[in-house]
């Protein structure tokens, strides 16, 4: 049965693509074979990279072992210049992500909180879990008027497991994960600022113990914690979601301070919450307001401002998307 | 009840159309969609538009349309347009859906298939056809629908034998490609059309339609050996008659095996050869044509020529489309229905 299911998903997956396709007036897959090549690209970009890796790390290995505790080697001519030039392993450099030019065109959406999780509330009732979805689904109105494929985490008040989320996201093929959130801070109710978090760890106990919230109900043992984070096989993936994280937070920064001229840039960061943990693509979390100072609530409960929230999100996918030499999409107006 | 969300699936036939829903409706009309031809129809009618056997029974009285006949939708024609999406809103509200009702049509997702040449041929055209009558649409093909529902997705052939149409689909663990499918337009309305023929040369005094004719195919059509003699009733002359029509009933049904026979082993040579016995033995016969008695018994007769397979011939091919629809419509995640709105 288990074969049965994984057939029916697959298919299932393939008739949603043949009909997205067809709203966006494309004609049909078998008529594209650059489409199947860029995809299995994509998939296979990862791949790549784990014998890579594997080599890179076998040299190191290599590298670092003192010669005292090599074994003796048995005498061998020496080879040729040449060829030992040839032979020789380069120097381990880093993984430069440029190499591989891979687009967006999936951005999986994922609105924090839900259903009987409200997440932090404001003194006058606002509570997370509604101005995130109104943010996650203006987005992803602006993202489709943009040639972007989107894919929701949750599209009503619904509770959704945060293995779920991760999982949706894995599953749908996203090429980027954008997960919204909105701050609430214990102390220091005055103050207000935006934060973007990729994945990584943290020794800061404020951070830990959002994180902990966070993560709280993720359906993940301690097990499988550590599978999914001895999972993460390169430092591409990394890299590329500091990469999306400096960009989302910078837009995020310079496109609500016109609106509230106090919001503070409290910059990038790295923390371990499980839906960038679990997610299989570049991943980052916005905390893109803070529920705990007055005045931002009032502003996060004016449609308008949500609006400018969401613009300033896409501003920040549509910059990463169009860097380097990814394809550019669609023209940036939101 | 008014936020009560509602998954159907749809099989929008040649012939007839089917709904089955998440609440355990299940429905099915004939395929016709009939406009008062003018005011004193309308007047005697009372109404705009009939739809299903109502729209057959005052047939006279109407401008009939039957949108998706051969398995295509005509391109242009606003009434063909419009009778389909008369179809949609009709079977939806059979199923307890409309704009007022106790479920609203932005509650429901549809997953309609239709015939496999009809969502090769005008894809697009058939979903801006669709557009507005439910929330999230998502169209697939009839045969690929049938499939699903049985779970006969890997080496498996659907038959799919209904009015206008018969599709073929070889089903290889994938949504089915051009190269998996075939469509003959042999099929129900041409047993039907040469049944009436054979019938009016035997029987010239006879009054006949084609009406009484896919009437009596449903009942009677057979290949091979006669299960029963089959005699009927038409006004001869004016008077009632009975007429034996055994005969061209098996002549008429008959036709379409030299087609159906090609077309099967042509689609069964291009699947790879070590898959072939696999295909042979999970033969599918759906639609009403496969009612046919003695049709699953001489597909495997032909079957015999390449090594032997099995035929087997669904009781139920009244719904086997829509609960298809229905388990796909289940079966997709939320994601998904985001990305197919109407």
């Amino acid at each position: 049965m288990g074969k049965i299911h994984r057939i029916k998903r697959q298919v299932l997956r393939e008739a949603v693509a043949e009909n997205v396709d067809t709203i966006r007036g494309l004609p049909p897959r078998a008529a594209r074979p650059l489409y199947r090549i860029g995809r299995i690209w994509l998939q296979r970009a990862p791949l790549l990279l784990i014998p890579l890796a594997l080599a890179g790390s076998t040299y190191l290995t290599r590298s670092e072992s003192s010669p005292a505790a090599t074994p003796p080697r048995p005498l061998v001519l020496a080879p040729k210049p040449v060829m030992a030039a040839a032979m020789a392993p380069d120097p381990l450099v880093p993984m430069n992500a440029s190499v591989f030019p891979l687009s967006v065109h999936r951005v999986v959406i994922d609105a924090g909180h839900g259903g009987t999780d409200p997440g932090a509330s404001s003194a006058s009732q606002l509570t997370e879990k509604a101005v995130t979805l109104d943010i996650a689904t203006r987005l992803r109105d602006i993202l489709r008027r943009n040639g972007f494929d989107v894919v929701v985490t949750r599209g009503a008040d619904r509770l959704i497991a945060l293995r779920d989320r991760a999982a949706i996201a894995n599953s749908s093929n996203g090429d980027i994960f954008v997960s919204i959130h909105v701050n609430s801070l214990a102390t220091g109710r005055e103050s207000h600022g935006i934060e973007t978090y990729y994945l990584g760890a943290t020794n800061d106990p404020t951070l830990t113990r959002l994180v902990a919230a966070e993560n709280r109900g993720s359906g993940y043992s301690v097990a499988d914690l550590r599978k999914l984070l001895d999972g993460i096989y390169a430092d591409v993936r990394r890299d590329e979601s500091h990469r999306l994280a400096a960009a989302v937070q910078q837009q995020l920064f310079n496109g609500l301070r016109s609106a509230d001229p106090g919001v503070k840039d409290w910059g990038v960061k790295r923390a371990p919450f499980v839906v960038l943990v679990a997610t299989g693509m570049p991943a980052v979390l916005a905390e893109v307001g803070c529920l705990s100072n007055d005045r931002e609530a009032a502003m996060l409960g004016r449609p308008e401002y949500r609006q400018q929230i969401a613009q300033a999100l896409f501003h920040g996918i549509h910059a990463y998307a169009s860097a380097g030499d990814a394809p550019k999409k669609g023209s940036g107006n939101g | 009840m008014a936020d009560q969300l509602l998954h159907v699936g749809i099989d929008l036939g040649t012939s007839r159309s089917a709904i089955s829903a998440s609440n355990g409706e299940r429905f099915v009309v004939e395929s016709f969609v009939g406009w008062p031809a003018d005011m004193v129809a309308k007047k005697v009618l009372k109404r705009d538009v009939l739809i299903g056997h109502e729209a057959v029974a005052n047939r006279t009285m109407l401008d009939l349309h039957r949108p998706l006949e051969r398995g295509l939708l005509k391109e242009g024609s606003e009434k063909d347009v419009e009778a389909v999406r008369e179809l949609l809103r009709h079977l939806l509200r059979l199923v307890g859906v409309s704009s007022n009702g106790k479920i609203d049509t932005k509650n429901v997702r549809a997953v309609v298939g239709v015939p496999a040449a009809a969502l090769r041929t005008n894809k697009q055209y058939l979903r801006n056809s669709m557009k507005g009558i439910v929330d999230s649409l998502m169209i697939v093909s009839e045969p690929f629908a049938v499939a699903y529902g049985l779970n006969a997705l890997l080496h498996t052939m659907v038959v799919d034998i209904g009015a206008g149409t018969t599709d073929f689909c070889v089903m290889k663990g994938r949504y089915p490609t051009e190269e998996d499918q075939r469509t003959l337009t042999i099929a129900g309305d041409s047993i039907d059309a040469h049944l009436l023929k054979l019938i009016q040369e035997r029987y010239p005094q006879a009054n006949v339609t084609i009406f009484m004719v896919r009437e009596w195919k449903e009942k009677n059509s057979f290949v091979g050996e006669a299960p029963e003699h089959c005699v009927v009733t038409a006004p001869v002359k004016g008077v009632p008659t009975d007429l034996d029509i055994t005969n061209e009933i098996k002549a008429a049904c008959e036709t379409i095996l030299p087609p159906v026979i090609e077309t099967m082993l042509d689609l069964l040579s291009k699947v790879e050869p070590e898959f072939q016995d696999r295909v042979r033995n999970n033969v599918i016969l759906s639609g009403g044509g496969g009612l046919t008695r003695g049709l699953a018994e001489a597909l495997e007769k032909a079957l015999d020529q390449v090594g032997g397979g099995k035929v087997t011939y669904m009781a139920d091919p009244v719904f086997i489309g829509s609960d298809g629809g229905l388990a796909l419509a289940l079966d997709a995640p939320e994601g998904d229905w985001e990305k197919l709105s109407a």
